[in-house]
C-alpha cells in the first residue's frame, strides 16, 4: 500500500470510528439505546461509556497517523488503532459467543439450533462494522514486510 | 599492582571494544508499538482498552456462560433437590450445617457447607479465578504486564509505591494470598507495608468479584469506585505516616513476544493448584463455623450487641453481622449471605465495601503474618481505622445524596 492511498484510506476510516466513538457517548449520556437498522448503540455505561472512549482514542491514532504514514512511528500508530477496535470487537464477539452456547434457565443444557445461530444476528454495535475495515492493516502491514 | 582511574577506563574501553559489537539501532515495528503503551497519551487508553477486554471476557466467561449458562442449573436444578432429599436427619443441626436451610429452593439461600459451600467453590469461583489467571498469565507472557508498571510508575509514586507495585495489585485481583509473597518484589519495609495493607483492604479477590458479578451486577462499578479512590486516599495518607524509604526503580522491559502456551499451562496449573489447596477447604470451613454460630445463638447475640454501630454509623441492618464474620473465613462467601438480606441498594452498595475493607480473609491472614507479625499488627490498625472512617464516609455521602 503506498503511502497516498494509506493516508487516504486510514484517514476516512479514522473519522468515521471517531463519530463512531462520539456517537457512543452521546447515546451512552442520553440514556437510551439507538437502533438504526442493523446498527444499535447500548446507553450501558461499559459498553457505550467506557467502549466509546476507547473507539473515540482508536479514531484519533488513525488520524494521527496520517503524516508520513509510513515512518514506522506513525504507521505503529495505525496499528495499534486497529488492535484497539479488535479488542473491542473480539469481546463483543466472545459475549455472543457465550450467550449462543447455553440452554437458557429454564430450557435444556445446550441451545437449539435455530437459539444458537439467532444469537449472532443483528442488530450489531458500532465496532463490528469497524472491525473489516481495520483489517485492512494486515494488508498494509504485510506489505511493509515484504519490503 | 593498582591501577589509577584512568588506567582502568582504559582497560574497560580496550576489552569492551574486543566483546562488544557495535552497530546502528534500527526501530522496529515491536519497538515502536512498545514506545505507544508506555507513553501516557497514548499508553493510558491502551491501558483502558486491556482493562475493557479483560473485564469482559471475565464477566462474560465466568458470569454469562459458566455460572449462568451450566452450574445454577446443575446446582440448583438437580444438585439441591437431591442432597435435600437424601441427606439423612433433616430437621437436625447435622443437616442444617451441612445441606443447610431444608425450604430453600437455591444454593445461595440453602447455606449449608455441601449446597452453598460446594455451589461457590466450584460454581461461582473456580470458572472466574480459571480465566482471571489465564488472561493474567496472558498479559504477562506477551509482555504488556511491565509495560503497564511503566505506565503507572508515576500515580504509584504519589502514593510511596513504584510502577511494579501494579503486580500485586492486579494479583490480588485473583486471589490476596499470591499477592501477599509477590510484595517480596519491592525494596522497602516501608514498601512492602503500604502494599500489603492496601491490598488487604481496599482489593477484592476473584471469587468475591466472581460473586459480586453474580448478586449486585449493577452496582460493581460504584463499590469498584468507592475501593480504587479509598486505595489512593489511605495510600497516600500511608505514604506520609509510614517512616522508610521509597526509592526509585530501573525496570528492564522486554520486547513484545508471541505468548508461549507450555508458560501459560504451568502458570496456569500452579495458580490454581493453589486455590484448591487453600481456598476451597476455606470455603467449605467458613460455611460450617458460620452454621454452628448460627446455631449456637451467637449471631444473633452479636447482632443485638452490634445493631446500633451498624444502623446508626454504618446505616447497614443489623443482621450483616452473620456475612461479617463470614468475610474473615472467606469474603465470597459472605457476600453470596449478603444477598438473603433485604435492604435497599445503596445498603447492599455499603454492605458489600464493608465486607471488602473488613479483616482480610483468613488464608491472607496467614500469609500476612508469616511476612511478620510487626507488620501484620500495623495493618490490623489501619485496618479498623479505615472500617470506621470510610465506612461512615460512605454512609454519610448517601445521606447527604439523600438517597439512603
Amino acid at each position: 500500500m503506498n503511502e497516498k492511498i494509506g493516508r487516504i484510506y486510514f484517514g476516512v476510516l479514522g473519522i468515521i470510528t471517531l463519530i463512531f466513538g462520539i456517537t457512543d457517548l452521546i447515546v451512552t449520556i442520553g440514556g437510551n439505546d439507538f437502533s438504526w437498522g442493523i446498527l444499535e448503540i447500548s446507553s450501558d455505561m461499559f459498553r457505550g461509556g467506557w467502549g466509546g472512549l476507547i473507539v473515540i482514542s482508536a479514531g484519533l491514532f488513525y488520524l494521527s497517523s496520517l503524516k508520513n504514514f509510513l515512518e514506522i512511528h506513525q504507521f505503529s500508530k495505525a496499528l495499534m488503532a486497529s488492535i484497539l477496535i479488535w479488542i473491542l470487537a473480539g469481546t463483543d464477539i466472545f459475549v455472543r459467543i457465550t450467550e449462543s452456547i447455553p440452554g437458557g434457565e429454564d430450557g435444556p443444557w445446550f441451545n437449539s439450533l435455530e437459539g444458537f445461530l439467532s444469537t449472532y444476528a443483528p442488530p450489531y454495535p458500532p465496532v463490528i462494522f469497524l472491525l473489516p475495515f481495520s483489517l485492512v492493516i494486515l494488508f498494509s502491514l504485510s506489505k511493509r514486510k515484504k519490503a | 599492582m593498582t591501577l589509577t582511574a584512568d588506567e582502568r577506563w582504559d582497560l574497560i574501553e580496550k576489552i569492551s571494544n574486543k566483546v562488544v559489537t557495535f552497530s546502528k539501532f534500527k526501530h522496529t515495528l515491536k519497538d515502536a508499538l512498545g514506545e505507544l503503551t508506555v507513553k501516557p497519551l497514548t499508553g493510558i487508553p491502551i491501558a483502558i482498552a486491556v482493562l475493557y477486554g479483560f473485564w469482559s471476557v471475565f464477566s462474560s466467561f465466568a458470569g454469562t456462560l459458566c455460572t449462568d449458562g451450566f452450574f445454577v442449573k446443575l446446582f440448583d436444578g438437580h444438585f439441591l433437590p437431591w442432597i435435600q432429599s437424601v441427606f439423612p436427619g433433616k430437621g437436625g443441626w447435622f443437616y442444617y450445617i451441612f445441606v443447610g436451610d431444608p425450604a430453600a429452593d437455591n444454593c445461595f439461600e440453602a447455606f449449608g457447607v455441601l449446597t452453598s459451600g460446594l455451589f461457590v467453590a466450584i460454581g461461582v469461583v473456580l470458572p472466574a479465578i480459571f480465566i482471571f489467571y489465564l488472561m493474567m498469565a496472558l498479559l504477562e507472557d506477551v509482555g504488556y504486564m511491565p509495560r503497564l508498571a511503566v505506565l503507572i510508575d508515576t500515580i504509584f509514586h504519589k502514593i510511596g509505591l513504584h510502577g511494579y507495585a501494579i503486580v500485586p495489585s492486579i494479583l490480588a485481583l485473583g486471589c490476596n494470598v499470591p499477592a501477599v509473597t509477590a510484595t517480596r518484589i519491592l525494596e522497602t519495609k516501608k514498601q512492602r507495608f503500604i502494599m500489603m495493607t492496601l491490598l488487604a483492604i481496599f482489593i477484592p479477590c476473584g471469587a468475591q468479584l466472581g460473586i459480586m458479578q453474580e448478586v449486585i451486577p449493577e452496582s460493581i462499578g460504584i463499590v469498584l469506585l468507592y475501593l480504587i479512590f479509598g486505595y489512593f486516599l489511605f495510600g497516600f495518607i500511608l505514604n506520609k505516616i509510614t517512616p522508610g524509604k521509597s526509592p526509585e526503580i530501573l525496570i528492564d522491559v522486554p520486547p513484545y513476544q508471541k505468548p508461549l502456551w507450555n508458560n501459560i499451562s504451568r502458570k496456569l496449573r500452579m495458580r490454581l493448584g493453589g486455590f484448591f489447596k487453600i481456598a476451597v477447604p476455606f470455603v467449605l470451613f467458613g460455611c460450617a463455623i458460620v452454621n454452628i454460630l448460627y446455631l449456637s445463638g451467637t449471631i444473633d447475640w452479636l447482632a443485638r450487641v452490634l445493631t446500633p454501630l451498624l444502623t446508626g454509623w454504618f446505616g447497614v441492618p443489623g443482621e450483616t453481622v452473620g456475612p461479617l464474620i463470614a468475610a474473615f473465613l472467606r469474603k465470597d462467601l459472605a457476600v453470596a449471605q449478603l444477598s438473603a438480606i433485604e435492604m435497599s441498594k445503596y445498603q447492599m452498595i455499603t454492605s458489600v465495601v464493608l465486607v471488602s475493607i473488613y479483616f482480610p480473609c483468613v488464608a491472607t491472614f496467614v500469609m500476612l503474618l508469616k511476612e511478620g507479625w510487626k507488620n501484620l499488627l500495623g495493618s490490623l490498625a489501619v485496618l479498623v481505622t479505615v472500617i470506621f472512617l470510610y465506612g461512615g464516609l460512605i454512609n454519610v455521602i448517601w445521606k447527604l445524596l439523600g438517597v439512603q
